[in-house]
């Protein structure tokens, strides 16, 4: 504890000595027991302790009766301010004997030190003084420490901000008008997140987060949760393996009383087909062009929770159709708040979207007025996200992962074939289309048919898989109640699969003018039927989607070999159009 | 709509009248400001319950703080459970919007509620 500093104004020399020699008399105890030194310093007049005031920085000044009756009141004003915050008393000595001759203008000072002096009550007001001195060191070092933690703590949201602005660099929400999203500050830091990529085959995948618990901590979460979605996806593992993998790593990282509710939905606009996990959040509202509007109420538990989960089972399956539009919100909505305590609440949501009729993107604006007019008092903790289903701009855009440069695109591909053949085993979880890419990632030139290959192969797997393999029959999907019983017959027959297989065989070959990559995909099924012809499996979404990335495709009937090939020429890369022949449809130029 | 206010908010806790049951009541708010007296309800009991009854009868709303604390006390009874019989956890008598966060969030996959 630093010595307490008196500053004694007084021009009076003998006035001084009587003064310094009171205090000095005086021995002050801290609440520490410990005798604290205290320090003098004098001033002759009011404008050499203004002076010399900061040097000093005294805990108490006192006007000894000469200065005392001379001081202005735009000096102790002075004075005062020098003190800054913390407040240093000023007290005045007042002779008793001169009293009634002076003019000294009391109401300036704290408190008076009356002459003559006695010293046990001097010696009171000094210690008393003393105490209030100490008392308010203590505030300011608090204050102090606050406001370090504060500009810490600024400091670590700033921080945080960037992070979470870099995490979603890789994201394509701006790259399409298809999404409008809203995603505030204070949301982000509150733990919401939102990510979206493509994979290979030209699918949209798109996640809305909630951590929950408490600020910085739940956020924090987030680091994970997206490198592994910006990693996985890209790659083409499938949205299922993608969402146990983020369950897995949450349940390993977080503390127990930590989770995430999620919402990961996959679209594929070239099948018109949406699949959509919601694990405890909000329900995502689909609103279809007619204006019903469906609820994607919540199937799985947040990830993080339990180690395993039953990602397969909670995955619903959407037919979708022409404008088609799909809302997700966090729990950030419901909870807004207006002066009264009310909740803003689903009800409201709901409604907005309801009355909303056919205004086509106009729902999304009103939500956040009404949310922001709703929860006036309170900071925008919102995040809503409007995706709509069927813009044209999903169905052009490709991955646009890979670096395309000149040189890679002009590369070689070379003469190779590879051939896998995934049993029961594998068949019941497998993704075939991750390890067939990472193979051909590293070979140069193989960009120029990468997002080709990758749509042809899922479009065959899951051929393959579904008909031939679990032998569903794609008529159940003609309705939309068959649409979601088709997908849930698969799951179910794919978990208990004893037996099948199915085999994925790529060669390529390259000469001078050019080169081709044949794609045969096989399985233990019965093959095309022949009877079925030309309404078969083939005929419809499949076949076309085929066509539009393959230069040739063959099959027969009762057989379940397929043949898809893909071709190039060697000079141009954009001039493989005119080198496709026979029976197989012009291909449409597909961004690389 | 739910109307809240989170002063009126308190943990209270008895033991049942057949004696083998804790039963923890949230009144008001169950959030993160509950955390310490909800967590001191079930620590500081010896021996421990056969259950844990948690009384959501007064709860006015719960949000993902408090899913986050159900969590830790299920957690608490794996704890406990290492050193003789694990104690379960029930939720009863939530109203319907809490009913709707219990139903959303799945958590009544891992919480038996009555």
């Amino acid at each position: 504890m630093p010595a307490f500093r008196v500053l004694i104004v007084e021009s009076d020399t003998s006035e001084v000595t009587e003064l310094r020699q009171l205090i000095q008399s005086w021995e002050y105890t801290g609440s520490g027991d410990c005798a604290l030194p205290t320090t003098i310093h004098c001033a002759p007049a009011a404008t050499v302790a203004l002076a010399s005031y900061h040097e000093y920085q005294p805990n108490l000044v006192i006007f000894g009766p000469t200065a005392a009756a001379g001081v202005s009141a735009a000096e102790i004003r002075q004075l005062r301010q020098s003190g800054g915050v913390e407040p240093v008393p000023i007290l005045f000595v007042q002779d008793l004997d001169a009293m009634v001759s002076s003019q000294s203008p009391h109401t300036l000072c704290d408190d008076i030190l009356t002459k003559p002096y006695s010293p046990p009550l001097v010696q009171l007001k000094l210690a008393s003084i003393r105490r209030f001195c100490e008392f308010s060191r203590s505030l300011m070092a608090q204050r102090d420490r606050l406001r370090r933690h504060h500009a810490d703590f600024l400091q670590e949201q700033a921080n945080a901000r960037e992070i979470f602005g870099n995490l979603g660099n890789e994201s394509c929400l701006d790259d399409t008008p298809a999404i409008r999203y809203h995603l505030s500050p204070r949301a982000v830091l509150n733990g919401d997140l939102l990510a979206a990529t493509y994979t290979p085959d030209g699918k949209l995948v798109l996640m809305l987060g909630d951590f929950a618990g408490h600020g910085l901590a739940a956020a924090v979460g987030a680091v994970p949760l997206t490198s592994i979605f910006y990693s996985m996806m890209p790659r083409g593992f499938s949205m299922s393996r993608v969402a146990r993998e983020i369950n897995r790593k949450l349940y390993d990282i977080l503390p127990r009383q930590m989770f995430c509710c999620l919402v990961m939905l996959e679209l594929d606009p070239r099948r018109n087909h949406l699949r959509i996990l919601n694990a405890g959040m909000p329900s995502p509202c689909l609103k279809r062009s007619a204006g019903e509007l469906h609820l994607l109420e919540s199937r799985h538990l947040p990830f993080g929770v339990l180690s395993t989960d039953q990602i397969e089972s909670a995955i619903v399956n959407v037919r979708v159709l022409p404008g088609d539009r799909l809302y997700l919100w966090s729990d950030g909505i419901h909870e807004a708040r207006n002066g009264k305590g009310e909740h803003f609440g689903e009800a409201r949501l709901i409604r907005l979207l309801r009355d909303n009729g056919n205004n086509r993107g106009q729902a999304f604006d009103q939500i956040l007025v009404a949310v922001n007019a709703h929860a006036a008092e309170q900071h925008d903790d919102l995040s809503l996200v409007e995706l709509d289903l069927s813009h044209s701009s999903l169905r052009k855009s490709g991955c646009p992962a890979a670096d395309y440069t000149g040189n890679r695109k002009g590369g070689r591909v070379g003469d190779w074939s590879i051939s896998l053949q995934l049993s029961q085993e594998e068949l019941r979880a497998a993704d075939p289309l991750p390890h067939v890419l990472s193979v051909l990632v590293q070979m140069p030139g193989a960009a120029r048919f990468q997002e080709d290959l990758a749509i042809a192969l899922g479009e065959l797997f899951r051929n393959a898989l579904e008909h031939g393999v679990l032998e569903l029959d794609s008529s159940i999907k003609a309705t939309d109640d068959g649409f979601v019983r088709y997908y849930d017959l698969m799951a179910e027959r794919r978990g208990q699969l004893q037996d099948g297989w199915v085999r994925i065989t790529l060669s390529c070959s390259e000469g001078d003018t050019g080169g081709e990559l044949t794609l045969i995909v096989e399985d233990s099924g019965s093959g095309f039927p022949a009877t079925r012809e030309p309404s078969g499996v083939y005929a419809g979404r499949g076949l076309g989607l085929l066509q539009t990335v393959c230069d040739e495709v063959h099959y027969r009937p009762g057989c379940s070999r397929v043949e898809a090939v893909i071709r190039w020429s060697g000079a141009v890369a954009e001039g493989d159009i005119d080198e496709a022949g026979g029976n197989a449809m012009q291909k449409p130029p597909l961004p690389v | 709509m739910v109307v809240s206010d989170r002063f009126e908010s308190r943990v209270t806790s008895e033991v049942s009248e057949g004696g083998d049951a804790l039963v923890i009541r949230v009144a008001g708010n169950f959030d993160f400001n509950m955390h310490r007296e909800f967590q001191r309800a079930y620590r500081n009991v010896s021996p421990p319950p056969r259950t844990f009854l948690v009384d959501l009868s007064e709860t006015d709303h719960l949000d993902s703080a408090a899913l986050g604390m159900l969590l830790l006390l299920r957690d608490y009874c794996v704890e406990v459970g290492a050193e003789g019989a694990q104690p379960t956890v029930e939720l009863m008598n939530a109203n319907a919007h809490v009913s709707h966060i219990l139903s959303v969030s799945n958590f009544d996959r891992i919480f038996s509620i009555r």
